[in-house]
């Protein structure tokens, strides 16, 4: 009798769980599915439209795979099972040419490989030599032009390369300073840009045979950013913001070195993408995102082909990623906020899906990115991104806190693996472009100039804020995690704003402002000009830099904290990392660490990333307590 | 044997050597205890110096483990004036620190005039600024690179120290790997009598850069700037804090060499050397002897005090043991005597009932004069012996509370009369008087009172010289209660005695007491008062006469 009451007790019990649980039910997805490498990458087409390549793990390993696209073969051509292939180009249609690490320290081989997977050889190269495409020169079917620092690893020289035997001469000497040569579409170089690390200068020559001549020079502030060549003779496209806030595309004349016409400028936006066809030497189209990326089309007939995308995948975002010589074939990635989107081939008003980026993730289990946008406490519009959590209301929700690496980059819209997978774990996800990020133009980049601990680190807290005060944000229930710059702005708002945040989460965040200016090769001036003007002096804002930097701070330190570093951070002194940790615990604070030693500023081996967002997850549960499931 | 086992034992001898006993363990207590706490107070007085001097060090740690690595955060960058702020945290928070001096130091693989060349690897002092509590702030400069051979001797050996051990692992340095905590110590820090010297850890990408212009013949470099700091300390400084001032009378930084066993015999001594720069101090701990032994005291006393305690507390339950053993053995042999006495007292009327039996079995006939005689003494005797047993039982009835009381409201007068009456009847020459004040009527158990009456006045008469048999019966109220006051002119009671009366079968000893008595009425008087929730007291004066006052609660 007893019994059977028990058992009807724990009946109705978990009759109750199932039905409480029912009622918002998300499924809890693994952290592996998000964090999967993409099965096949590095899509190419060859150069006669008739062949696609790409590459896909073989036994752990990526491997070149290339795909006949007449009779749908796939062919393996590489097999290595020790080290995955880097990087690879067609050159010519028939050839490949890839680089493969050689002893994992980063030296590289560079082969030829048949297209069908025979005659492979190895190229000689010194160590360290590092090979880059300039040109396949579509008129030519023994040379391709090549970029390869043999003679000097600091400089790349601009090589012919003999497709059939491999032999290569260089035909550019580098004086020292050019970092990228563009070539027209005769496979002339004629324009190069030259860089200081701070400073560039565009150079242009006329003829094959001319000397490269300086055009104009402009400090970091300024971009002048070649794109190609237009038909009209010594002019060029190029993205400029030179006397103007926000980057524009305009028309270039290299001869006089000045802007003819501006061909689109958005008021409120820097122009982020153009696509340019260097065959007909025309403009496709361009994009900006101010909070959603827009298209500005150059191009009827890319526009047509589009719009024809655009019908037959209703809702993606498109973006092409390669097409073949004739501009025929082209190969489409998609993407939406909650897809992380497909590769496709559009050919003859056909669409091939390729390959999905991760189909183990379902749109429908995703969650919508939702553009927002706020006022600083001095008045500057700050963009964001608000992800909240499927099923839920946005409402008094426990909150991670993104900001972004860089300060010089941004957030934008799209599939984020890390945002969705927080946003999984029942957090709302807010991210924002603060001041200092890009694409908002140059006067809201340079406002964030020696303000990496202040100004910047106000436009987080007033997000935070806005969110509390939108009731979106549960108050008690706030961390803030980030990764290289973010993790040192998820330090900074714990430091000076212990009240705000349970807990904050640092991926190879800097801890030391210092030593990310020693970074920075200390005997060239114009770089001590540039990080004195956007980090600050070491001598003369010491006081300021010590407040900016968290190893000064340590005693202000009383939010619980995760710490992840890499053994070999180049930016992020593990010494001081140690060091660091160590006083929290001497002092009593709850810090958790991960220190991979072989790894660097951002872990390459998806196994330590995966154990970090696993480690992040439990300690944002540890000290949020989502109520997700 | 057997006797002996079943008769009342009484072994003081038992007692006796269990007082000593424990006495003797007092007193091995008292003197371990003694003797322990001299020990611990030794050892405390050796080992707690660890205390004292891990909080005499502490901030020297602080400096050592957390500020002075503070200066590899900046990264070289520190100039005269951040170097001046920091410096200024330091003589703050650390008393200790005398003076600082700072190297501005730059590597190049420029040749350099004052500073260190190794291989082509130059360390050269770009200026030397000097700290300290009494120097002035504008003289705090000593030495500029462009002022080249006025580097002083001695700063420059400080310079030297660090610079070379700092030269020979850039010579072989393995630059894939992190600096491990023991590499930190050796390379970073010098340390000397006291002195610490420390130079700011650079990245290794820097360590690289250095390895690079040592060992490679390159173009003139430009100048990686580094920090060298030389700590000047003070031991006589350091703050000594007694954290246990009843062991340690005197505590003092003193060299190492510092013994002063001949000045001061008398003195208890222990030291612990100082870490790191001051390894050629020690802290010295000195108590006089007297000084300890007063501690050794003080700890003892609480010890000495417990032991007492629990000794007293055997001592008194040995006491209880005797005290019980005593009372049980009178109560034995009151049990004893009471057998004794009863069985004579049954004897008499027995015996008398057996003669008088006889009597009348040999008589022939019997004349009326003898069947009176021998029928009135075989009804008198068996009226007493009947009266024994009716005492006798009650008596353990009441003991039992096996009785119960059936009171009614009696009139205090008609029932003193008759008792009084009753009692003049059988002794003609009682003199009883009868005072009764302000009451007339009581409520209770009149076969219980009259008990109490008949006892009280049959001991009365009993114990009092013919001629001296008076009674004076007075009954008042006084509070909640009602006492009956009797007051007899007898041979009165020793005040030894007194407490003794009301105990069973006691009788005292005397001449007027050998005939007739068990020794039960008292007791039995003092069963029934009690009984009926009331109280009796005597008072007595051998010779003149005892009065016995009892007192029933009386309720309206």
């Amino acid at each position: 009798m007893l019994d059977l009451l028990k058992k009807y007790f724990y009946i109705c019990l978990s009759v109750m769980l199932l039905s409480c649980s029912s009622n918002t039910k998300t499924e809890k997805i693994k952290a592996e599915v998000f964090f999967n490498d993409p099965q096949k990458s590095s899509f190419h087409i060859s150069p006669d439209g008739k062949y696609l390549s790409y590459l896909q793990p073989y036994k752990g390993k990526l491997n070149i795979f290339v795909q006949s696209l007449e009779r749908n073969e796939v062919t393996q051509i590489t097999a290595y099972i020790d080290k995955s292939v880097k990087n690879y180009f067609w050159a010519g249609n028939e050839k490949l040419f890839y680089m493969k690490d050689k002893d994992g320290l980063q030296h590289y081989q560079l082969f030829s490989v048949n297209k069908d997977g025979t005659k492979t050889s190895l190229i000689e190269t010194a160590t360290d030599t590092r090979v880059e495409i300039i040109d396949q020169m579509k008129n030519d079917d023994q040379y391709i032009l090549i970029a390869m620092n043999e003679r000097n690893p600091e400089n790349f020289d601009v090589y012919k390369l003999d497709i059939n035997t491999g032999q290569k001469t260089m035909i550019i000497k580098n004086p020292g300073s050019i970092v990228e040569w563009i070539s027209d579409k005769e496979g002339n170089v004629r324009l190069a840009v030259g860089s200081d690390g701070v400073n560039e200068t565009l150079y242009y020559r006329e003829h094959n045979n001319g000397e490269f001549k300086p055009v104009i020079s402009n400090n970091f502030k300024n971009t002048l950013k070649p794109l190609g060549f237009t038909n009209q003779k010594n002019h060029i496209y190029a993205l400029s913001n030179i006397n103007r806030d926000k980057l524009a595309l305009v028309d270039f004349d290299c001869s006089t070195g000045k802007e003819i016409k501006v061909i689109y400028e958005n008021p409120e936006a820097d122009i982020l993408d153009v696509i340019y066809s260097k065959s007909s030497n025309k403009l496709s189209y361009l994009t900006y995102e101010i909070s959603k990326r827009e298209i500005f089309f150059l191009d009827n007939q890319v526009k047509e082909m589009y719009d024809d995308v655009r019908s037959q995948l209703p809702n993606q975002e498109v973006k092409i990623i390669d097409r073949d010589q004739k501009e025929k074939s082209f190969l489409i990635k998609t993407y939406t906020d909650k897809d992380p989107g497909a590769y496709y081939l559009y050919q003859d008003k056909k669409l091939i899906k390729l390959a999905d980026l991760n189909p183990e993730i379902k749109a429908d289990q995703m969650c919508e990115m939702k553009p927002v946008s706020y006022k600083s406490r001095d008045g500057l519009i700050i963009h964001g991104y608000l992800t909240i959590p499927l099923n839920k209301k946005g409402e008094n929700l426990p909150c991670v806190v993104i900001p972004h690496q860089g300060p010089a980059t941004r957030n934008v819209w799209g599939y984020s693996p890390e945002v969705q997978f927080l946003a999984n774990r029942g957090y709302a996800v807010f991210q924002m472009n603060f001041r200092g990020s890009t694409g908002y133009g140059k006067d809201f980049q340079t406002a964030g100039h020696k303000q990496w601990g202040k100004k910047i680190q106000d436009d987080i807290t007033d997000g935070v804020n806005w969110l509390i005060s939108e009731k979106i944000a549960d108050p008690e229930k706030i961390a803030i995690y980030g990764y290289s710059f973010g993790g040192y702005a998820a330090l900074n708002q714990a430091i000076y704003h212990p009240d705000l945040y349970q807990c904050a989460a640092s991926y190879s965040g800097f801890i030391n402002l210092f030593t990310y200016i020693k970074g920075f090769p200390a005997y060239y001036k114009p770089y001590q000009q540039m990080l004195n003007e956007i980090i600050g002096n070491p001598k003369l804002d010491a006081d300021y830099l010590k407040y900016a930097s968290p190893i000064f701070q340590i005693d202000r330190i009383q939010t619980p904290l995760l710490v992840a570093q890499g053994g070999k951070d180049d930016r992020v002194n593990v010494n001081e990392t140690n060091q660091f940790v160590k006083e929290l615990k001497k002092k009593n604070i709850k810090v958790e660490y991960i220190l991979n030693d072989n790894e660097s500023h951002y872990f390459r081996d998806p196994a330590n990333r995966l154990a970090f967002y696993k480690k992040l997850e439990l300690f944002l549960d540890k000290y949020l307590h989502p109520d997700q499931y | 044997m057997d006797a002996k086992k079943n008769s009342y034992r009484k072994n003081f001898m038992l007692i006796i050597s269990f007082m000593v006993l424990i006495s003797i363990s007092l007193v091995i207590a008292l003197f371990l205890g003694y003797n322990f706490t001299k020990k611990y107070i030794e050892n405390e007085f050796a080992s707690l110096k660890i205390e004292v001097h891990e909080q005499t060090i502490a901030p020297y740690n602080s400096l050592f483990q957390n500020k002075i690595p503070e200066i590899s955060f900046y990264q070289g960058f520190l100039d005269s004036l951040s170097a001046a702020k920091y410096v200024d945290t330091i003589f703050k928070n650390y008393p200790f620190v005398e003076k600082i001096q700072f190297f501005d130091t730059q590597i190049s693989n420029r040749p350099i005039e004052d500073g260190l060349r190794i291989g082509r690897l130059s360390l050269g002092v770009k200026s030397l600024y000097q700290f300290g509590q009494n120097i002035p702030k504008d003289s705090t400069l000593i030495f500029k690179n462009n002022k080249p051979g006025t580097l002083s001797l001695s700063s420059g050996d400080e310079f030297n120290k660090i610079g070379l051990k700092f030269a020979s692992y850039v010579e072989t340095a393995d630059t894939t790997k992190a600096f491990t905590n023991d590499q930190i110590f050796k390379i970073f820090y010098s340390i000397a009598s006291n002195k610490i010297n420390y130079m700011n850890i650079p990245r290794r990408e820097d360590i690289k850069i250095y390895q690079d212009l040592m060992l490679k013949d390159r173009a003139p470099s430009p100048l990686f700037e580094q920090d060298i700091f030389s700590f000047e300390l003070n031991p006589f400084k350091l703050q000594i804090k007694n954290i246990h001032p009843e062991l340690y009378q005197f505590i003092s930084i003193r060299p190492l060499s510092y013994d002063p066993i001949l000045e001061r015999p008398d003195l208890v001594t222990t030291d612990i050397t100082l870490p790191g720069a001051f390894a050629d101090y020690k802290i010295y701990f000195a108590s006089e002897k007297g000084f300890l032994d007063k501690e050794v005291n003080h700890r003892f006393l609480p010890i000495a005090i417990g032991v007492f305690v629990i000794y007293l507390v055997l001592a008194f339950i040995t006491f209880l043991i005797y005290r019980n053993l005593n009372v049980n053995e009178k109560m034995f042999s009151l049990q004893y005597d009471f057998i004794n006495n009863f069985t004579h007292e049954f004897k008499t009327p027995v015996s008398v009932i057996k003669i008088a039996g006889n009597n009348i079995l040999n008589a022939k006939e019997l004349s009326e004069k003898e069947r009176l005689r021998y029928g009135k003494i075989l009804d008198e005797e068996a009226d007493k012996l009947n009266d024994l047993m009716n005492k006798l039982l009650s008596f353990t009835q009441i003991e039992n509370k096996a009785i119960k009381i059936k009171s009614q409201e009696i009139n205090l007068e008609v029932f003193s009369h008759n008792m009084i009456d009753a009692f003049q009847l059988k002794y003609p020459d009682y003199e009883i008087e009868l005072n009764i004040e302000d009451v007339t009527h009581f409520f209770t158990d009149p076969v219980l009172l009259s008990s109490i009456y008949h006892n009280l006045m049959e001991n009365a008469y009993k114990y009092a010289m013919p001629g001296q048999k008076k009674l004076e019966i007075s009954i008042y109220r006084i509070k909640k209660g009602l006492m009956f006051s009797f007051k007899d002119q007898g041979i009165g009671i020793e005040d030894s005695e007194l407490e003794n009366i009301f105990k069973k079968f006691y009788r005292i000893q005397n001449r007027y007491n050998q005939q007739g008595s068990v020794g039960l009425g008292l007791a039995f008087c003092k069963e029934l008062v009690n009984f009926m929730n009331g109280n009796i007291t005597v008072k007595s004066k051998p010779g003149k006469g005892s009065q016995f006052d009892v007192m029933l609660p009386y309720d309206i």
